[in-house]
């Protein structure tokens, strides 16, 4: 790797008045396993990196709120995520999410923050995250803001952060009985990047769907809520026909890109059968309790 | 001017301090450093598990990982694994069961065998599976790996049973 600068603040403040809205080159660094791939590829080298690593506690922390959703500072590992009880309990779709995510040493390292702020379009958490309507607090030297997961993607590897802001935390509301799921779709070998990822989440009353969330990532530039296939499902019986008309509008509408992992018509015929199977599998017993 | 920057840390139970510059990698510094290359860097992009390392207990990638990022840390490796008293059952286990034909990924396995058996003392062969999933065996020894795995937890079992 090229030699670079490194900067080890105690405060997150600190951290944040490091980076330098001028300079791409100085970054944070988190758990450092997606920068040190790229500064090994000569993708990027940094002038400075500024880590994370040693801010108040507090941004390491994992907790479940009193009405039931998820707080994490931004540099929760992704293992604390995976073996917190309650989480595990009532979040099963992120538990079973995150124990196909890369490896254990990978997860014993990354952190939350630089899994969002990564923003590659095949990464796992992302349409997860979007199917729960999560949102992350951003924190920059003019203050805080709230950014909705959906809103954080702007596209392939882009997020909508200034270059002097960072994610301090994310949110995952309580889910109120919705039940959802996750597919990871890989082509080659288990452990490579999906050629499509589908998350769901469903409200349903009395075998009515009351709401729906379809989240398509990987085949398309980011993840991407499809609407067709959400309005589709709305009022609809919870039924394999339903199913099937989602995934088939979802197959029309979502923009697919074609790479080694496939072709876009045949991740089209991915979508179109993989939203009906994750929509099946939130609805049975796998998907419950979330 | 590289910046360079010294780091004290705990090496196998050993107080140790290094000098340092801000790119190199655990690999790098237990190599560089104090001739320790039994983590040693392969895929160098955390998928084949030969350069693990464990930090405060915990296994990582020691090609992923920055050696300025051990500083106050306690470090293992395999070098530490055996004791004045002999191997550890983990290393007699792969030994027994033949799991490695040119050794390369073999400390590796065995410090990740170590962190399953702590998380999951008797774990299944699907357990063994997916906690093993990020390491890679080239000599493709698979199946004994996962036989001196559940040999390693009988050991184990027996010799915690008998103290
Ligand atoms: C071998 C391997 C396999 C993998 N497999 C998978 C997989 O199957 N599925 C999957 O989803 N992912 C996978 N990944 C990717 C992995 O999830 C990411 O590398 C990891 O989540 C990044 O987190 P980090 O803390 O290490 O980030 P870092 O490498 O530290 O940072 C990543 C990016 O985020 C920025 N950043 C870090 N923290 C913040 C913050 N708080 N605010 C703003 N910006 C920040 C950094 O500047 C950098 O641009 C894999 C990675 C490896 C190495
Ligand atoms: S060399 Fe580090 S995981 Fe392969
Ligand atoms: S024994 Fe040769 S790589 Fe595993």
């Amino acid at each position: 790797m090229i030699p670079f600068e490194l900067s080890e603040p105690d405060t997150f403040a600190e951290a944040v008045s490091l980076l330098d809205p001028e300079d791409p080159t100085i970054r944070p660094i988190a758990g450092g396993t997606a920068l040190m791939l790229m500064m090994k590829s000569n993708v990027f080298s940094p002038s400075r990196l500024v880590s994370l690593r040693g801010v108040e506690t507090r941004y390491s922390e994992v907790d479940l709120t009193p009405e039931g959703g998820i707080r994490a500072g931004a540099l929760a590992r992704l293992g604390t995520l995976e073996r917190h009880a309650g989480i595990v309990g009532a979040f099963p779709v992120l538990a079973d999410t995150l124990r196909i995510l890369s490896n254990v040493r990978v997860r014993n390292v990354a952190t939350v923050g630089g899994n969002l702020a990564h923003a590659d379009p095949h990464m796992d958490l992302p349409p997860v995250l979007l199917a729960l309507d999560a949102s992350v607090t951003a924190i920059s030297p003019s203050g805080q803001r709230m950014i909705p997961i959906g809103d954080l993607f702007a596209g392939y590897y882009e997020t909508s952060l200034a270059p002097d802001e960072l994610i301090g935390e994310l949110s995952v509301p309580a889910q109120n009985g919705r039940v959802s799921a996750y597919i990871k779709c890989t082509t080659r070998s288990a452990h490579d990047w999906p050629a499509l990822g589908v998350a769901v989440s469903l409200d349903i009353a009395e075998g009515t769907i009351v709401d729906a969330r379809v989240v398509v990532s990987a085949a398309v530039e980011k993840p991407t809520r499809m609407q067709d296939a959400e309005i589709a499902l709305k009022g609809a019986s919870v039924s394999e026909a339903a199913f099937r008309a989602a995934g088939e509008a979802a197959a029309v509408a979502a923009d697919v890109i074609s790479d080694v992992r496939g072709s876009a018509p045949y991740k089209r015929q991915l979508i179109r059968v993989n939203v009906a199977r994750a929509l099946a599998k939130a609805t049975s017993s796998g998907g419950m309790g979330s | 001017m590289p910046q360079t920057r010294t780091i004290s840390f705990t090496l196998n139970g050993r107080p140790v301090n290094a000098e340092i510059e801000a790119h190199h990698t655990v690999v790098e510094l237990l190599q560089e450093r104090f001739a320790l290359f039994g983590a040693r860097e392969s895929c160098g992009q955390g998928l084949c598990g030969c350069c693990t390392v464990k930090v405060d207990g915990e296994a990582v990638s020691g090609c992923l990982y920055l050696a300025s990022f051990v500083d106050g840390a306690s470090v293992d490796t395999i070098e530490g694994m055996a004791t004045s008293g002999g191997l550890d059952p983990i290393q007699e286990a792969f030994i027994e069961a033949g799991a490695f034909q040119c050794g390369f990924c073999t400390s590796g396995f065995i410090l990740m065998t170590q962190r399953l058996l702590e998380e999951h003392p008797d774990p299944t062969p699907d357990k063994i599976k997916s906690y093993l999933s990020g390491n890679l065996c080239r000599c493709g020894t698979y199946p004994e790996i996962i036989k001196a795995v559940q040999l390693a937890s009988s050991k184990r079992r027996a010799s915690k049973a008998a103290a």
